[in-house]
This record gives C-alpha cells, sequence and structure tokens, in this order.
C-alpha cells in the first residue's frame, strides 16, 4: 500500500454524518454521501454562476458552458479515457445502457444474438432483453457459479460470429464479485464482439483505465461515487462513438432542422437533449476532484478489507449465510440471518441507526442462481470503520435473539 | 416501549411462527399469488371452498414477519366467512392500515397488532400484501 487514509478523517468531509452523528450508512451501493466539496460546488453555481449551457450569449452562460464542457476532460482524465470527447453526460447508468441498447437495436437482426452475465442488475439486463425480443435476436446468459464468479469458460462457446454486443458488468452490485473484464474484454475483441461494462459500483472505488482495458463503452453514475443524483456518463470509443444515436430527440443536439429532416451533431453533443443539468454536471466534477484527492489503491483496499472482516466475523457467529465467495471482491456482501427475513434484520438494524439493504437489490435472476429469495447488503465506503461493522455484528447477534 | 416491540407486537410475533392455515392446497383449492416485486416476498393464497356458501383460507410461501403475519391473520380471519363479508373485511382490515382516527379502538385484537405500520410507511405494503391481493381476486369474484 503506497499511502493509506483514515477513514475518520474522511467522515469529516461528509455533513450527513454532522447532522446524524450515530447513523452506520451500510448502503453505499444504492447511493454514496456527498461530500462538502461536491455540495458546495453546487450551491455555488446555483447562487453565483447559473445559467443555461450552450445558448447564451452573455458572460455567465459561456462561463458556465466553460465549465460544463471542462468536466468532461476531469471524468475521462479519471477513467483514462482518449480525451474529453469521448464523455457523454446522462441522466445515470440506466440512461447511458439505454441509449447504448437502443442504438444497438437497429444492427440486430433475426437469429443474432447478445450476451449478458447472470450477475446483471435490471438496468444492464431488461433493455437488452427488450432489444432482442423485439428484434428477433437471443439473449444468451454467462452462468454464475455457487462462489458468485463468472463462469468464463462457457463464454467461448457462448460469443460467436452472431454475437452484437457483450454486456458485462464490472462489480456485482450484489456480491461484490470484481469480474476480470480485462480478460473478457480481451476474449470478446477476438471475436471482434464490441463490449460494454457497467461501471456503476467501481466508478470510485477502483481505479478503471478503459483505454488499457480496451472497452468499447463504459456507464456509471455520479450519485455512486460522492456525486448528486440525476448525472451519470457514458464512455464511447472512438471508434464505436459514431455508432451511437439520441434516445431523447429535442433540442441542442442538432446541426441543422427542417420539415423534412434532422442533421445532428455529434457524438457526444447528440445524445444531451434538452437543456443540461449543469449543477448535476458540476457536481459530478467536484466528485471527480474528491476522489482524485484519495488514494485510488487505499480505497479499494480499504473496502476490500472491510468486507473480509466482515464475512469473516458473520461466518464465526454461525447463524449467517453469506452469499457466494468470490476471490476478488469489492466492499459490497450480501447475506442472511437463518431463519430471520432479510427486511426483518433491515428493520432490526434500522432501529440501531444502521442503514442497510434488504430484497432482491434489482438482481432477481442473480438470487435464482443462489438459491436465495432475497437477501440483506451491506457495502462499504471510504468513511466506514471496523468499529461500525463490530457494531452492526453485535446488533444481528440481537436479531437473533429478538427472533429466537 | 422498545422500538422493535412496537413494530412486531406478540400477536405478529406468534403468527410468524406459528402462522394459521400455513400449508400447500394447490390441488385443491384456486390459488391467488401475492408477490410484491420490490422485496421478493411472495405467498400464495389458497381459496378453499366449503360446502356451503363460504371458504376456508390456507397461505404458504415466503416474506417478513409482518407479511406472513398478516397473511396469516387474515386466514383466520377469512376462514368460513362468505365472499361479501370477506371482500368488507378486507376493506375494513386495509382501512385500517391508512386510517389516523381512533378507529382502531374498535378493530378485531389481531388486527391492532398491524396499526404500528402507520408509523413506518416502509413496511405498510408488507401488511397490505395478502389482504390487497385476496380483495382483487373477491372482487372479480363475487360468488
Ligand atoms: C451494477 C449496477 N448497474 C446499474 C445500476 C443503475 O444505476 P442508476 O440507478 O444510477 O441508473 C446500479 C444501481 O443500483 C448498479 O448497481
Amino acid at each position: 500500500m503506497s499511502h493509506t487514509f483514515n477513514p475518520l478523517t474522511v467522515r469529516h468531509d461528509f455533513p450527513i454524518f454532522r447532522n446524524h452523528p450515530d447513523l452506520i450508512y451500510f448502503d453505499n451501493a444504492a447511493t454514496s454521501q456527498r461530500p462538502e466539496r461536491v455540495l458546495r460546488e453546487i450551491s455555488d453555481f446555483d447562487q453565483k454562476q447559473s445559467a443555461s449551457v450552450h445558448r447564451g450569449l452573455y458572460e455567465l452562460s459561456s462561463h458556465a458552458t466553460r465549465r460544463y464542457e471542462a468536466v468532461r476532460d476531469k471524468v475521462a482524465a479519471l477513467i483514462g479515457a482518449e480525451n474529453g470527447s469521448t464523455i457523454a453526460f446522462t441522466k445515470g447508468t440506466t440512461e447511458s445502457i439505454n441509449i447504448v441498447a437502443n442504438s444497438f437495436r437497429k444492427r440486430l437482426k433475426p437469429g443474432d444474438n447478445i450476451v449478458i452475465s447472470g450477475m446483471e442488475h435490471h438496468a444492464n439486463l431488461i433493455p437488452w432483453q427488450m432489444i432482442c425480443k423485439e428484434m428477433g435476436a437471443s439473449l444468451r446468459v454467462i452462468p454464475v457459479t455457487k462462489e458468485g464468479e463468472l463462469s468464463l469458460d462457457r463464454l467461448q462457446t457462448l460469443m460467436d460470429h452472431k454475437t452484437r454486443l457483450l454486456a458485462v458488468t464490472h462489480v456485482s452490485n450484489v456480491l461484490g464479485t470484481i469480474n476480470p473484464v480485462d480478460e473478457i474484454i480481451l476474449e470478446a475483441h477476438l471475436k471482434q464482439v464490441p463490449i460494454l461494462v457497467d461501471a456503476a459500483q467501481s466508478a470510485g472505488h477502483l481505479a478503471i483505465h478503459v483505454k488499457k482495458l480496451g472497452a468499447d463503452f463504459l456507464a456509471f453514475s455520479a450519485h455512486k461515487m460522492f456525486g448528486p443524483f440525476g448525472t451519470g456518463v457514458l464512455y464511447a470509443n472512438p471508434v464505436w462513438a459514431p455508432s451511437l444515436h439520441p434516445l431523447n430527440f429535442g433540442g441542442g443536439i442538432i446541426q441543422h432542422v427542417d420539415f423534412d429532416q434532422t442533421e445532428f451533431l455529434e457524438y457526444p453533443r447528440n445524445l444531451e437533449a434538452g437543456t443540461a443539468n449543469v449543477s448535476g454536471v458540476l457536481g459530478l466534477g467536484a466528485a471527480v476532484d474528491y476522489i482524485r484527492t484519495l488514494d485510488a489503491e487505499s480505497v479499494i483496499h480499504h473496502e476490500h478489507f472491510l468486507a473480509t472482516v466482515f464475512k469473516e466475523k458473520a461466518l464465526q457467529e454461525g447463524f449467517i449465510r453469506v452469499m457466494g465467495n468470490p476471490r476478488r471482491h469489492a466492499g459490497i456482501v450480501a447475506f442472511n440471518v437463518n431463519g430471520v427475513h432479510p427486511h426483518d434484520v433491515a428493520s432490526y438494524l434500522a432501529s440501531r441507526s444502521i442503514a442497510v439493504r434488504a430484497g432482491h437489490h434489482c438482481a432477481e435472476p442473480l438470487l435464482q442462481y443462489m438459491n436465495e429469495a432475497a437477501s440483506v447488503r451491506v457495502s462499504f465506503s471510504v468513511y466506514n470503520t471496523a468499529d461500525e461493522l463490530d457494531r452492526t455484528i453485535e446488533a444481528l447477534k440481537e436479531v437473533k435473539k429478538f427472533w429466537a | 416501549m422498545n422500538e422493535l416491540d412496537k413494530l412486531y407486537p406478540p400477536t405478529i410475533r406468534e403468527h410468524n411462527t406459528s402462522p394459521f392455515h400455513f400449508e400447500q392446497r394447490k390441488d385443491r383449492a384456486v390459488t391467488v399469488r401475492a408477490y410484491n416485486p420490490i422485496c421478493g416476498d411472495r405467498f400464495d393464497l389458497f381459496i378453499e371452498a366449503d360446502t356451503g356458501a363460504t371458504n376456508t383460507i390456507y397461505f404458504h410461501g415466503f416474506g417478513c414477519a409482518i407479511s406472513k403475519a398478516s397473511a396469516s391473520v387474515m386466514a383466520k380471519s377469512l376462514s368460513g366467512k362468505a365472499r361479501a363479508e370477506a371482500l368488507r373485511l378486507c376493506n375494513n382490515f386495509l382501512d385500517s392500515l391508512d386510517s389516523d382516527s381512533d378507529e382502531a379502538l374498535a378493530l378485531p385484537e389481531e388486527w391492532k397488532a398491524f396499526q404500528a405500520v402507520r408509523e413506518y410507511p416502509e413496511r405498510r405494503d408488507c401488511a397490505a400484501l395478502a389482504w390487497a391481493e385476496m380483495k382483487k381476486y373477491l372482487e372479480s369474484n363475487p360468488s
């Protein structure tokens, strides 16, 4: 480890913990908390600089436009992309994936196929299922092992000359599995299959170098990486960017319009119809700045450490079943308390100021692989501590007693 | 009172551990699926015609303590009732989860246990799950 950070110091950056000093926030996979720096950026803009971008001929607007456009470069630098013009701003991961799916729909012919994995969030499953159904193509699924890893030995046979795209998550939002996207991308490219990586759970947690990885598309949400709600990113490799078409039509994306036809701007501007979420994008920029103050290696080391310790302690108690046991994992653990429904576990933890998620985590098919109807999920971030783990394990013992 | 004792009063805990008519009856009854896609809770409600105009209700499946206890209390409350009466009870129970008034005093003892969900809106759907599906079924199958 190059240098480590102290989660207790980091915690001071997040006003939520001043307002809720006892809060143990273990629902980071749903949304992270936002540091002062991001909140200040948004409120400064709204109070002192607010104007629409790409439109006005006055100083406030051109200033807003410059700052908005500069966030593309910041995001590109964070993920090791070629340059800012590979970055489109969207509402979030879900919209980013839908943009790609909508564009690939037109490329699908009956008999074609798209390959996804068995551990996808619904956001990286349903768009592909829909376009496959519509176009008479089939959706192929890389199976998941009991350990919660992808059966990559199946990839060779799943992909063939009719595979039009492979879509896979970098980190599972349920099991925490870090998938070997580098290997997967190599295999896909050997067969000339483009690949979309869902980075919703990895952006801000793991160092991503999209150019080295060779991902053709990458999608993530600002709100899961210390940024604001309602803002997200789609990265498209310059080779594939021209194949992306607008999902939304409207103002701001056109070169020329008459009543018969419209010529669109080039990627990424062609995807950003309507008045932009300027404060959201600036907040995303501030979140990127914030992430850059943290050492990426220490971040994933810390979150991995918390997950490992949690699993060890949970298993020691004997009444907790942890879902999967992936060799490479981030700071996410799904589990069940024997004989107690996940909602009742979560309600109990809530009464102890511990915020966790219970349910199927928008990944119903994965839970079928794992033979569980639902689970409790804890997901960690930079401000979580080992002490919070201990308090959670104690609370889980009380849950067991309460329901005994 | 402890917050959890309020959310899970003895009636709910008892019905959760020893539910009423909790058994698979698919082969003998009309089956209605009560499913909450948000949390994955899933119960089959079995409506078995008695010799007279009444029904006996069984249920089976997977859900949290509140949804399970609520389905259990439903099976108990509706068994032996004619459809119109069963529907009336469904409406009353569902109303009782939303009303602010003290009408609760008049509720059957076992129903009162679910009054706490009025303070936990995220758990209201758990208490309503089986009753709401039963209500839908009874409305479209009045006899
Ligand atoms: C792996 C993964 N993909 C996609 C999404 C969807 O992200 P959003 O809801 O921000 O669009 C999530 C969020 O839960 C996720 O965890």
